[in-house]
């Protein structure tokens, strides 16, 4: 019985690649109403930043008319938008 | 004078039978102008195929969520106590829904800029939408405070 020699195979090589989507960036605009000590709650409850990080955006959004808040997958940064216009902030998204 | 407090988790909201009649006619006027704040609100997205499948799949939840937190406040003013007491979901509910009034009153007066408070012209400041701006965001300020209490 014929003993079969093991003969190294190269494993084939194929290109891999992974595919990423290019982040979303959350963006809140200002708006003269709102108050700032809202604002602070929404970014506190909705992103689960600390008082001084959220009091930081916040300033941001009102001295600067806007911040990036959050950097997300579409699908996750689209259900970020969603709930910040449910607390009646103004909110866009912008790919990267 | 209407007052908040959180305790034992749960935010209590005294207010008087004047108070609660107040915000109830705050609320029947404001609410039917919430549509005119949002037709100012910013597209979620800048490209239109991306913006109509939010606005045919996502605005409608979001316009519902309105109703129903303007339902939560309507429905706690109506059951006739001076003490009311939320729920942390339900505080937010009031929060959201004197959010919409507010803008609904801003736009009403024309305000969009900031520094409005300082700059108020007196026939501003005489114009019904400004004293329930005012009401409203007393209110919310008090809110918050207890919930980050």
């Amino acid at each position: 019985m014929a003993t079969a020699t093991p003969v190294p195979v190269e494993a084939p090589t194929r290109e891999e690649r992974v595919v990423r989507e290019p982040g979303w960036n959350v963006i809140v605009w200002n708006d003269p109403i709102t108050l700032m000590s809202y604002v602070v709650l929404v970014f506190r409850k909705l992103f689960g930043h600390d008082h001084a990080t959220a009091t930081k955006l916040m300033l941001q959004v009102h001295e600067e008319g806007k911040a990036i808040v959050a950097t997300q997958p579409r699908e996750q940064a689209e259900v970020s938008v969603a709930r910040l216009h449910a607390f009646g902030l103004q909110a866009t998204l912008a790919r990267l | 004078m209407a007052s908040v407090l959180k305790r034992r988790g749960r935010i209590q909201l005294r207010l008087d039978s004047q108070e609660r009649s107040a915000l109830l006619d705050i609320l029947g006027r404001l609410e039917t102008h919430i549509s005119r704040a949002l037709a100012t609100t910013p597209r979620a997205y800048d490209d239109h195929v991306m913006q109509g499948e939010y606005d045919r799949w996502v605005r409608p939840e979001i316009e519902r969520g309105y109703e129903a937190d303007l339902g939560v406040i309507r429905g706690a003013l109506g059951a006739g106590d001076e003490l009311l007491v939320l729920t942390e979901g339900q505080a937010y509910a009031w929060l959201r829904g004197f959010n919409q009034l507010r803008l609904a009153a801003g736009s009403l007066l024309g305000i969009s800029d900031d520094g409005w408070e300082a700059a108020a012209s007196n026939q501003l400041r005489a114009r019904p939408e400004f004293g329930m701006l005012m009401a409203l965001g007393w209110l919310q300020e008090e809110l918050v405070a207890a919930l980050e209490s």
